[in-house]
Order: structure tokens, then C-alpha cells, then sequence
């Protein structure tokens, strides 16, 4: 089994622990005084910031857990669990420094190397502690929730119509993505399907949003590896893309672009597109793979090995180029509209470069594919009450959002981005490489900082 | 690779001609001569994120695609505060990110500029929440606002343009 979550709820006789893996659900309903639930992190070792996270929210006790230092609560956050129903909103101030304990492993010549939250480039904060061995990495804890914003509070108490405007805005280059799957909660809950035309909308945009977010990494992972020219030459191309994006959804990154109704689009002017694309990234491939000095940098370095891709439930492109065929692309639909799952089984940087090129191509026909829709609409009005799973596959992996509904209003809303679960096997990648490698093996990976933070 | 090169030859040059249009030519020639003016043809800009969404660093990252290639005007993003003319914040603040947005500040050398990005930093994007320690004008003393959710490049370029001619 493969879990996908593991996340809490405050119901009112108590609290419910979810477990959700990728053939059943477990509910496991615990007391409101002193809750406390057994770890799974030795069989899943993604459930530890699952674990760590629910105890800093809504203070359930793991019991048996190995690692009780709190995740999304850092040195000065006050001792609350605002997630709890009584927590009355309010302003927080900074509380007393509390250290927090590293995962550093010590000894003669060992040294730790800290970076950021604050990194040197434009890129969002996140911390990243190294133990090293002169130039050789031993270990690397990654830790996060720099960018923690309370997005589930925030959507508690709302009309659920209301969530779209939130939910858009949690991680950027995923907005689509999560717009598609919030809307596809909503449909649950109107007790109602999507119809096939605004999928393929939909879907349109979705392809986009991922084309323009794998042509950024297509050109930063050579840049890591001093090779600019593939920068200029993708970014170009990214920008054209982000441009396209506009045009139909009249926003750069589709903010506002799905709610459950097709637009009219240009679509001669996106068929250009498409072929202009495609030859450009014809001749990028047939560019790149022949440039040896390069792929001495991107072979074998940061390798993920397939059993481990498995054992922590990676997701999405670190899983496709470990080997493990995971697209929730792979559906009826999608099948019969272009798309193919794209998987390579060497697991280093040079797999997840590979798989990016290739699925611009698989978007690329998708889209080609998708343009066929009519004008439609559906409304989502008389919702009932009750809880919602949805799956998409963003730009960066399997997003799953959870949704309660109760006496019409959001209840309780959770989302576990791919990269949650993908942050948590980063680790995994370093062992045999050398810490300047570091930023190129992250960059392959491209995990989003605010999706996994909230 | 005799491959590629023979294909190369016999092609375009892949980079040219884009279409830039006069607006945007004309906002980085004013870039350029107000840079040149007010800080010798280089402003370093250290910009941090303290709660974005990533579609601000994303549109700053697209600053220099071949489009806009802003470093050719003097606008550099520089990896250290202690580099830096202006602290360019994206984001709400969040809790987590007070006491480091305010190191940064403290780093940078003086005089310095505070340039909020995009209007997450004036809060008006997301609703409030426990775990947002309010706008970055509560915190630090904002020169200016470049307006957007996210602000495309260009106006980006509009936005540095107008702070500059502040000055």
C-alpha cells in the first residue's frame, strides 16, 4: 500500500486520525482529552511531517513516534495548536526561542553546513542541514514551514464556493491544478460530474501550466550544471508559454481560470503555438543530449533508488524517473486524448531531466488533443453536506485535497502537495554526492516550498 | 555532435528577433539612464520571500529570460543582503519568517530601500490568519509598492522605474 495522507480532524466528540493510501481509508476516531495515536512511520516513512504536523496543529500525541520535535511550529512560535476548534483567532506574537534539535550526525572531521531559509537565488525559504564529510554529503535533514500561512484555518467557516479564491494561491505554479481539483470537490458535493467539454478546458490549461513549469526546469537544471545557454534558450520558450496562458485564461498563471465553465479560446493561435513549441523542443533535444560534459554533471548524481521511491509513496516526476508509473493523468480521458505515462528507471537527475523533456511532448499532444470542446457551464449551488477526496496531477505530482462540508460551510479543509511526500525522500538522494551537486539535485526535483508549507 | 552542428549551421539562430514591444523597450531604456544615474549603472537587489505563493519569484526569475534580460540595464540579484541596495519582499510575513525577514533587513548596508512585491505583501490577497504576522509595511520601512497578483515582468520594470524615479 501507498499512503497518501495522513492528517487530523476535530470533530465534536472528539478528534478522527485519516489515513489515506492508495487502495483504502482508515478513519480512527480518538478521545477530545489527551488524543494520542500510534506512529506509522516505520512502515511509512512519510508519515513522520504527517505525524509531526498534526501533533503542532491540533496536539495529538504520537505515540511510540521516534521524532516528537515540532515541524511546522518553529523557534519562536507560540505553544499553541491553532487547528483545534477553540483556538480563537487572533494575532500571534513571537514567543521565547525554543532551540531546535537538528538531525546532525557527529564525529572526528564531521561539520554541518546550514543553508538558508534565505537562499542565494530567487527562490523561496527553506532550510537545509548538511552533515558533511569534507566534500561528501552524509546526511541532509530538509526542513521547512518557513511559508506556513495557516491556509487550512483560513478556509474553515467559509462558504465552500468561497475556497476557489484561497486555494489558487497556495502554490503558484500549481494554481491550475489546484483549482481543477477543488472544483472537482465541489462537483462531489453538488452530487454531480464535470462535463467532458470543461475537462478538456480544464485540462488545456492544466497541460500549460505544466509545459511552462517543466521548460523552467529544463533550462535551470543545465544552468546548475554551468550550462546557461539551455536557460536562455527554455526560458524564452517558458515565457511564450506563460503568455499563451494568458491569452486563454487571461491570467499568467490561470489564477481565476477554472470555475466550472469553458471559455472561448483562440484556438488557431494555439495550434501555432503548439507546432511552434514542438519543433523548438525538438531541436533543444536533439541539442542537449549532445552535449557530453553536460550529462557527466546530471548521470548518476542524486539517485533515487525505486524501492525507495516506493517505500515513501513518492510522487509524480521524482516517481515517474525512479521507475514507479504513477500519473493520475492515467484515465479514461486523458488516455484517449494523447496522453502516455512517461517513466525512466535510472532515478538521477539526468532520469528526471529526461521525463521532463518528454512529457513537454506528451502535454504538447494532449492539448492538441483536448482542443475539440464546446461551450459549457455547470453550476455547483446546492452542495451537501459531507467529505470529499479529489486527485490531480500537477506540474509536480499527485495533489490530493480533502474537503468537509458542514451545514453548507468548509468544515475542514486539508491538501497534501505532491511535494509534501517528495521533500521528505530528498534526503535519500544525497548519499555519494558532494554538496556542490546539491542545487542541481534540488533543482531536478523542483519541489514547491509554499505547497508544502500551507 | 557533428550531428547537431551540421543541423545548427544549416538553421536559424534560435534567439532572435523576439517581438519586444516599444513599451517595453522604451521602460528599460528609461530603466537604464535612471540606473545609470542614481546608482552608477548598478542596483543590487537582494530579494527574499516571506510568504508568497511562488508566482512572484517566478515572475522575477522570468526577468531574465531573453525578453526582458534585465541585467543588461544594471539590475542585479544579488545572493547576499550585504550586497544589496534594495530588499525586494514577496508574500505576506508569516510568523515563521519575522525574525529572518528582519535579520535581512539588518544586513543590508545603508542607505537601503524596501520594495515590496506583488500585493500579498500589503495583505490583500489572502484573508488573515493566525500564522501571518500582518503586511510587511508593519514590519519594515517600505519606499515603494510594485502592485499585482503576481506583477507581470513588465510591470515589474514599471514598478523599479517608478521607485527610481522617487529617489
Amino acid at each position: 500500500m501507498r499512503l497518501i495522507a495522513r492528517f487530523a480532524e476535530q470533530l465534536p466528540d472528539g478528534f478522527e486520525v485519516i489515513d489515506i493510501y492508495d487502495s483504502q481509508t482508515q478513519r480512527h476516531a480518538l478521545p477530545s482529552t489527551d488524543p494520542a495515536i500510534d506512529s506509522i512511520a516505520a512502515r511509512y516513512p512519510a508519515a513522520l511531517w504527517f505525524e509531526r504536523k498534526m501533533h503542532d496543529d491540533f496536539g495529538i500525541r504520537i505515540a511510540n513516534a521516534f521524532d516528537t520535535r515540532p515541524l511546522v511550529h518553529h523557534e519562536r512560535f507560540p505553544a499553541v495548536h491553532p487547528m483545534r476548534k477553540e483556538f480563537t483567532p487572533g494575532k500571534l506574537q513571537l514567543a521565547e526561542f525554543k532551540p531546535y534539535k537538528y538531525e546532525a550526525i557527529e564525529g572526528e572531521g564531521i561539520f554541518q553546513v546550514g543553508v538558508g531559509p534565505i537562499h542565494a537565488g530567487i527562490i523561496e525559504p527553506g532550510h537545509f542541514h548538511f552533515s558533511q564529510e569534507g566534500e561528501a554529503i552524509l546526511h541532509l535533514e530538509v526542513r521547512h514551514f518557513y511559508k506556513y500561512r495557516g491556509i487550512e484555518k483560513m478556509m474553515e467557516g467559509r462558504d465552500p464556493a468561497d475556497g476557489f479564491a484561497i486555494v489558487e494561491k497556495i502554490s503558484g505554479n500549481e494554481s491550475v491544478a489546484y483549482q481543477i481539483g477543488y472544483l472537482n470537490l465541489l462537483a462531489q458535493a453538488a452530487d454531480t460530474t464535470i462535463d467532458e467539454n470543461i475537462r478538456k478546458y480544464n485540462a488545456i490549461l492544466l497541460e500549460l501550466e505544466r509545459i511552462a513549469h517543466h521548460l523552467t526546469d529544463l533550462g535551470f537544471i543545465p544552468n546548475d550544471a554551468g550550462f546557461g545557454a539551455a536557460l536562455a534558450f527554455c526560458s524564452m520558450l517558458a515565457e511564450d508559454t506563460r503568455r499563451m496562458l494568458h491569452r486563454l485564461a487571461g491570467h499568467r498563471f490561470g489564477f481565476g481560470a477554472v470555475r466550472g465553465e469553458t471559455k472561448e479560446i483562440d484556438k488557431d493561435a494555439l495550434k501555432k503555438f503548439v507546432a511552434h513549441l514542438r519543433s523548438e523542443m525538438e531541436f533543444f533535444r536533439d541539442w542537449i543530449i549532445d552535449i557530453p560534459s553536460l550529462w557527466d554533471r546530471l548521470d548518476t548524481t542524486g539517485r533515487l533508488a525505486t524501492t525507495d521511491a516506493k517505500k515513501y509513496g513518492c510522487v509524480g516526476v521524482v516517481a515517474r524517473a525512479s521507475g514507479v508509473a504513477l500519473d493520475r493523468r492515467d484515465e479514461e480521458l486523458y488516455r484517449a486524448h494523447g496522453w502516455r505515462m512517461v517513466t525512466q528507471p535510472g532515478g538521477d537527475v539526468a532520469a528526471r531531466f529526461k521525463v521532463r523533456l518528454e512529457e513537454v511532448f506528451v502535454s504538447l499532444d494532449i492539448i492538441e488533443a483536448m482542443m475539440d470542446f464546446a461551450p459549457a457551464r455547470m453550476t455547483y449551488d446546492a452542495l451537501r453536506d459531507g467529505s470529499y477526496i479529489s486527485y490531480v496531477e500537477s506540474s509536480l505530482g499527485e495533489l490530493m485535497q480533502y474537503l468537509r462540508i458542514e451545514d453548507g460551510k468548509i468544515a475542514r479543509y486539508f491538501a497534501r502537495d505532491p511535494s509534501f511526500i517528495n521533500w521528505q525522500a530528498l534526503h535519500l538522494m544525497m548519499h555519494g554526492n558532494i554538496i556542490a551537486d546539491f542545487p542541481l539535485i534540488n533543482k531536478s526535483c523542483d519541489l514547491s516550498y509554499a505547497g508544502s508549507d500551507l | 555532435m557533428i550531428r547537431f552542428w551540421q543541423k545548427r549551421f544549416s538553421s536559424d539562430i534560435k534567439t532572435k528577433n523576439l517581438a519586444i514591444d516599444k513599451e517595453l523597450a522604451t521602460l528599460k531604456k528609461e530603466l537604464k539612464s535612471e540606473i545609470a544615474k542614481k546608482f552608477a549603472s548598478s542596483l543590487a537587489i537582494r530579494m527574499v520571500d516571506s510568504g508568497s505563493c511562488n508566482a512572484c519569484e517566478a515572475e522575477c526569475n522570468a526577468l531574465s529570460n531573453p525578453y526582458y534580460d534585465l541585467e543588461r540595464f544594471g539590475v542585479h540579484f544579488v545572493a547576499s543582503p550585504r550586497h544589496a541596495d534594495v530588499l525586494l519582499v514577496s508574500g505576506v510575513v508569516t510568523l515563521n519568517m519575522l525574525p529572518h525577514l528582519l535579520d535581512a533587513y539588518e544586513q543590508l548596508p545603508s542607505p537601503k530601500w524596501v520594495i515590496t512585491l506583488g500585493d500579498c505583501a500589503l495583505c490583500h490577497t489572502l484573508p488573515d490568519s493566525f500564522a501571518i504576522a500582518g503586511p510587511v509595511s508593519a514590519h519594515l520601512p517600505v519606499a515603494h509598492h510594485i502592485p499585482g497578483c503576481p506583477p507581470a515582468p513588465d510591470a515589474i520594470i514599471a514598478g523599479l522605474l517608478a521607485f527610481l524615479r522617487k529617489l
